[in-house]
């Protein structure tokens, strides 16, 4: 059975990297389902967030692990759904022509927890946030207009832990941003 | 009042920021190989030749199999230098051939001028990322400024650890700029992101120590970190205390003594007999610097199942790759073969110990009597190498390149003394033994230094006899020529119905392109001349090549089929 697993990855910010990153990936033939990259609240940390979907726990205890070997990396975490919060964000642009249905915005507002941020000549842009599941569900039901773009973006996830960043960091002087 | 004159120090260009690191650093040695886009380094080197020997090689790849020699010998990091483009690429195969072997290489790449970068510029190649899958670092710079830290860095990182390949990309404008601040060169001694653990955590070698002290039929396989980390006197302690049979892997050789009592050979494709069966006999297996090759293990579903495994490694990702340890102990060889010396009883495995016996005397009965004292027309590689151990009494660098004559090397010479083998083992590079053996007798001129080399693989970097020749050093070559290429004919032989396809070389006249390089040497086809042949050859004080013409189609055994289990042994 495939699970999930989200790989966070702590790097100094060093220019490459997200390459030397992914050869460790393409190179088993594993597909990234999704990559985000960010600042972190440490000065010069990077966080690389990447799925993966995988039958073998084993093989992504392995793959963890030469992801820790790059010198540029300070920490490398896998994680099962159940052990972190995570989000994704999605935008959806609607067409909204003069002779078609409008769309509903106080069901979107409540009961999809989703929001019009912008309003267009003829189309709307509603975002979404939520787990991948929830935006799913939320695109099934947007179905019913014309969605003219849908976009996605990645994964971003903290860990159910009180730790903060620093206790998973190689002792330093991690000054905060 | 005049003009302000603000005071402008003289301050190093980039150029020479490289060549006062490499001082600094302690380097003395540069295999390289000038080109456009490296000039301005070559022009700041022209003024260090006091200090930096530069040796010109004949082709990038002779380079970086020089510095992997050189480095082999020293324990570290071997220094190349080339240009950008086709130089960078040449320099690609010796590059991932010490990323499989754990070498430490430091590549000084240059690079087209910075504005050029990204435009498809003469002899432009996207270096940083081809050399990424295959360097343990890598790095561009496009500020002189960088130059001094980078430096430090690269070395810092190519030699500790697991050791590894390095490479810095260096842009003309960088080598050519002048630096704007002054030039200061500090080792770096650790690095935030990267630090690998020497000692071994207290409680891995007291799980370790229990196995180790209830086992009945332990066994050792020492790998090449025993000899990176200079553990072969701990390793000795040790086994002198525990009585605990070694196996030695193929870069492994010769972290002992090949006639010490509890030596029991080599496992492996090509390996002993004894060696490989009874891996799947001993109870604990005591992995030590080594990384569970599959041309070891052979099938891993049914590799040493019976076992309890104790991994001692550096490498913390390569714990449970291919074998799962009972008890990881992560750290240093050296320090923790040191460090896990007295928590170990003192014992004797002699009925053990004795069980390898017969396995060597079936293999010797089989394999070595038919191969030392053959009656054919021909020589056989394994007699001719057995006869240079005797002749060397094991106490040569013994540089092989790849195929047959590397796996009858290690079968028959009788390594006496430490740190003596330089051999292509994880990636297997023909034409490895040449440039490798010259790196290895410029890093050691006192030690003989002896190429044996097939003949297929010794016409990939034959170009490099000019470099041996303009250095003048006494590297002994010996071709083992069997007119094939011999490890691919052997399996066409006995797993593709002798079909042989593409293997049948026909060769130039070896000593006739020896002597047009200046080398002297010659052809010995009969047995009745082989030991005054090789006398000739350990006898020379200049660099010498003998080729030895050999059985043609001979094979090497024992053999573990690919994929097949240790206890598969075929003997022929």
């Amino acid at each position: 059975m495939l699970t999930t697993y989200t790989i966070s990855i702590f790097t100094t910010n060093t220019v490459g990297l997200l390459n030397r990153i992914t050869i460790i990936f393409t190179r088993r033939r594993i597909n990234i389902e999704c990559l985000t990259v960010s600042e972190t609240e440490r000065k010069g940390v990077s966080r690389f967030t990447i799925v993966i979907r995988n039958e073998n726990r084993e093989f992504v205890e392995k793959l963890v692990r030469q992801i820790r070997k790059i010198t540029d990396v300070l920490a490398v975490f896998g994680y099962l759904d159940d052990e972190i919060v995570f989000n994704e964000i999605a935008l959806f642009k609607i067409a909204t022509p003069l002779q078609g249905e409008s769309i509903d915005v106080k069901t979107i507002n409540l009961d999809w927890n989703a929001k019009v941020v912008h309003w267009g000549l003829e189309y709307v842009v509603v975002e979404k946030n939520g787990t991948e599941d929830e935006i799913h569900e939320f695109y099934s039901y947007l179905k019913k207009w014309e969605i003219l773009e849908y976009i996605k973006s990645g994964r971003v996830a903290v860990g159910k832990t009180e730790k903060g960043l620093v206790a998973y960091l190689p002792e330093g002087n991690w000054e905060i941003v | 009042m005049g003009q302000t004159q603000s005071y402008q120090p003289n301050f190093l260009t980039g150029a020479q920021a490289i060549m006062q690191s490499l001082v600094e650093q302690g380097v003395t040695t540069i295999f390289g190989y000038p080109g456009g886009a490296i000039m301005p380094t070559y022009d700041a080197l022209y003024d260090y030749q006091d200090r930096l020997h530069h040796i010109l090689v004949r082709h990038e790849q002779g380079a970086g199999h020089a510095a992997q020699g050189y480095a082999r010998m020293l324990n570290k990091a071997g220094v190349c230098m080339v240009t950008s483009g086709p130089g960078a690429t040449n320099l690609i195969t010796p590059i991932a051939d010490a990323m499989l072997d754990s070498t430490p290489l430091v590549c000084i790449v240059g690079q087209v001028r910075g504005n050029l970068l990204g435009t498809d510029a003469f002899q432009e190649c996207d270096v940083i990322g081809m050399s990424m899958p295959v360097t343990k670092w890598n790095y561009q710079v496009v500020d002189a400024n960088e130059i001094p830290e980078i430096m430090a860095k690269a070395f810092y990182i190519a030699e500790t650890g697991r050791p590894g390949p390095v490479l810095i990309d260096i842009t003309r404008t960088a080598q050519s700029d002048k630096m704007t601040i002054p030039f200061e060169y500090k080792s770096i001694k650790s690095l935030i992101s990267y630090k690998p653990r020497i000692d071994p955590k207290a409680e891995h070698l007291e799980a370790a120590a229990k196995l180790i002290n209830a086992a009945k039929k332990p066994y050792i396989l020492a790998g090449h970190g025993v000899l990176i980390s200079g553990a072969e006197q701990e390793l000795n302690d040790f086994v002198d205390k525990t009585g605990i049979p070694v196996a030695t892997t193929l870069l492994g050789m010769s972290s002992m003594d090949a006639d010490h009592p509890l030596y029991v050979g080599w496992p492996g494709m090509h390996g002993n007999y004894g060696a490989n069966f009874l891996t799947n006999s001993c109870d604990v297996l005591i992995a030590i610097g080594m990384r569970f090759d599959d041309r070891i293990t052979g099938d891993l579903a049914s590799y040493a199942k019976q076992a309890k495994v104790v991994h001692i490694e550096i490498d913390p990702s390569e714990v449970d790759k291919n074998v799962k340890a009972d008890a990881p102990v992560i750290g240093d060889a050296k320090s923790a073969l040191k460090a896990l010396l007295p928590l170990v009883n003192k014992n004797e495995h002699t009925e053990w110990r004795n069980e390898f016996r017969k396995y060597d005397e079936e293999e010797y009965e089989k394999i070595d009597k038919k191969d030392i004292f053959h009656t054919g027309d021909k020589i056989t590689m394994g007699e001719a190498v057995h006869m240079l151990s005797n002749k060397t009494k094991g106490e040569a660098v013994v540089v092989t390149d790849v195929g047959q004559h590397q796996m009858i090397t290690n079968h028959y010479y009788r390594f006496k003394k430490r740190n003596s083998i330089v051999t292509s083992g994880g990636a297997g590079t023909m034409g490895f033994a040449l440039p490798a053996a010259f790196g290895a007798k410029v890093a050691l001129p006192e030690r003989e230094v002896i190429a044996i080399i097939g003949d297929g693989g010794f016409q990939m970097t034959l170009q490099e006899l000019g470099t041996i020749a303009q250095s003048g050093l006494p590297v002994k070559i010996i071709i083992l020529n069997n007119n094939f290429l011999g490890m691919v004919r052997q399996w066409q032989e006995l797993f593709h119905s002798r079909r042989y396809s593409f293997v049948e070389l026909q060769n130039p006249d070896f000593i006739t392109i020896a002597k047009g390089f200046g080398i002297d040497g010659h052809k010995v086809e009969d047995r009745t001349e082989l030991s005054n042949s090789l006398d000739t050859l350990l006898n020379s004080k200049t660099p010498y090549l003998l080729e030895i013409v050999c059985e043609k189609e001979g094979n090497v055994f024992p053999m573990v089929p690919a994929g097949g289990s240790v206890t598969n042994v075929r003997l022929e």
